[in-house]
């Protein structure tokens, strides 16, 4: 074996060699004084960059809770595109499910998902009239769907969605009480309870989940609301505010309603966080079934007539209300 | 099939940290990226969430530098006067000029080099870091070598070009 060059020597002490390699470098060191200089000079290297490197360290700090990575940082932009951003996403809905597809998870690190609504969006209205006006007509349809007291069966665009996120797809039109009278709601078994359907049986039950919590779950004032959670009710900054009602089953959850549009409603449910379900939640997220995240000590869940991936950035923008 | 994120997140979480501080310079924006790199990931799913959670970090990083770099020009127009150097306490000034050393002389690697190195310290093998960088594998042990020679001889150049260094 010849001498060693220093990338060798580097890959040995990062112990990267190959076994046979290193080997041979092995019984090439035991009989060759040279290498055996070159390889402590090396090591002295070796040692004093890796030194300098660790002085750069940052301050070691605790790993926050997998549990809080839902609330993504924002940044200043957020802040002030949230608003603008929810009404493109209004725009959005009409074409959620030509989007339902393209937004599906894809290994492009350089995606910036926040921006993908909009830009399809954008992309769609000016580029084909067609597809324009049968989003525009899809749109109608969905808002008819929600307006109509028995919307006809193929009405609910969001029946092609393939997500099993969707499976807590309600409708949350509550300013409307004459589609309440004929209703005779059960007591609510809890908002956790209603979000594990399976999506087929789901759309049959959108009326009756959605008029249940209208009619069942009481209005409450925001006082009342901040009494029951311990903390501040929480919703999209930006969003009016329709609504604020709480189980009746007197769990402390409380459901805040918050209008994207005149007929698309967002449901936030809410409650005290029970330490004993964090691992619970870790589990469910891992599945992809629930979109839930803490925020402070509430444990807060979502639902809304938009898509799942629309759903999770308005989660991501929930904060405490002013 | 994607990799437990969760699993990921407590082995990586730290090292994702280590290798932002050394692009932003700033260990809560470090932080922060890096909580958004995961976010992210739990959206995208990718198949190699480590990789992945690296090039994101990476062009988060690189981003922000850019960012930086334009306010930061932005902010010499507006201000007259130079920027307020910051008071550090008596007992930390060692090791922040030694950090501040540290950082310069880094950023004299040529970014391949410096990439390399970043990637090792956090943690990548070999195998990793060719897969990153686009290095054939036999090479990372050549780049590591001459970027761990330039950083220490930048830092040392630095030390001698110094004019109020106290040694010994």
């Amino acid at each position: 074996m010849s001498h060693v060059d220093e990338g060798t020597l580097h890959a040995y002490l990062d112990g990267e060699l190959p076994s046979g390699e290193r080997a041979a470098l092995e019984s090439h060191l035991a009989q060759c004084a040279s290498c055996r200089a070159q390889l402590a000079e090396e090591r002295a290297l070796f040692e004093r960059a890796t030194a300098l490197l660790g002085s750069t360290r940052p301050a070691e700090r605790a790993v926050p809770p997998f549990e809080q990575l839902r609330r993504a940082p924002r940044r200043p932009w957020h802040l002030r595109t949230g608003f603008a951003w929810a009404a493109s996403l209004v725009l959005a809905v009409g074409f959620g499910y030509y989007l339902s597809g393209a937004l599906q998870p894809a290994s492009q690190p350089e995606a910036q998902p926040e921006a993908q609504p909009v830009a399809m969006a954008q992309q769609n209205r000016p580029a084909d009239k067609a597809a324009a006006s049968e989003g525009l007509r899809r749109r109608q349809q969905n808002s008819g769907a929600i307006a109509s007291a028995t919307p006809p069966p193929d009405a609910n665009p969001r029946g092609a969605a393939p997500l099993p996120l969707d499976t807590v797809v309600r409708i949350g039109d509550t300013a409307r009480p004459h589609e309440e009278a004929g209703v005779t709601a059960a007591p609510a078994a809890g908002a956790a309870s209603l979000l594990a359907a399976a999506p087929s049986a789901q759309r049959a039950d959108t009326r009756s989940v959605e008029n249940l919590v209208s009619t069942a779950w009481p209005a409450i004032s925001r006082g009342k609301a901040a009494a029951l959670l311990g903390d501040r009710p929480v919703g999209v900054p930006g969003l009016a505010t329709r609504g604020i009602r709480s189980s009746p089953t007197g769990d402390g959850t409380v459901v805040v309603e918050q209008a994207l549009d005149s007929k698309t409603v967002i449901q936030i449910f809410q409650r005290p966080a029970r330490s004993a379900e964090v691992d619970e939640l870790g589990a469910r997220e891992r599945a992809d079934r629930v979109l839930a995240r803490y925020v402070g000590r509430l444990r807060v869940e979502i639902s809304g007539p938009v898509s799942t991936d629309s759903l999770n950035k308005l989660l991501e923008l929930v904060e405490p209300l002013p | 099939m994607p990799d437990d994120i969760a699993e990921v997140y407590r082995n990586t979480y730290p090292a994702l940290v280590r290798f932002l501080y050394r692009k932003v310079w700033d260990a809560e924006r470090a932080e922060d990226l890096a909580q958004e790199a995961f976010a992210r990931a739990l959206v995208h799913r990718p198949e190699n969430t480590r990789g992945w959670l690296f090039v994101v970090a990476a062009n988060m990083a690189r981003d922000e530098a850019r960012k930086a770099l334009r306010e930061k020009r932005h902010l010499t127009l507006l201000k007259s006067e130079p920027d307020a150097t910051e008071v550090a306490p008596e007992e930390s000034i060692d090791a922040s000029t030694q950090a501040q050393r540290v950082r310069v002389a880094l950023e004299q690697l040529t970014p391949r080099d410096r990439e390399a190195l970043l990637l090792w310290d956090a943690g990548m093998s070999y195998d990793e870091i060719a897969t990153q960088t686009g290095l054939a594998r036999g090479a990372i042990g050549t780049t590591l070598a001459r970027a761990r020679r330039r950083l220490v001889e930048a830092y040392d150049g630095g030390q001698e070009g110094g004019q109020h260094v106290a040694r010994g």
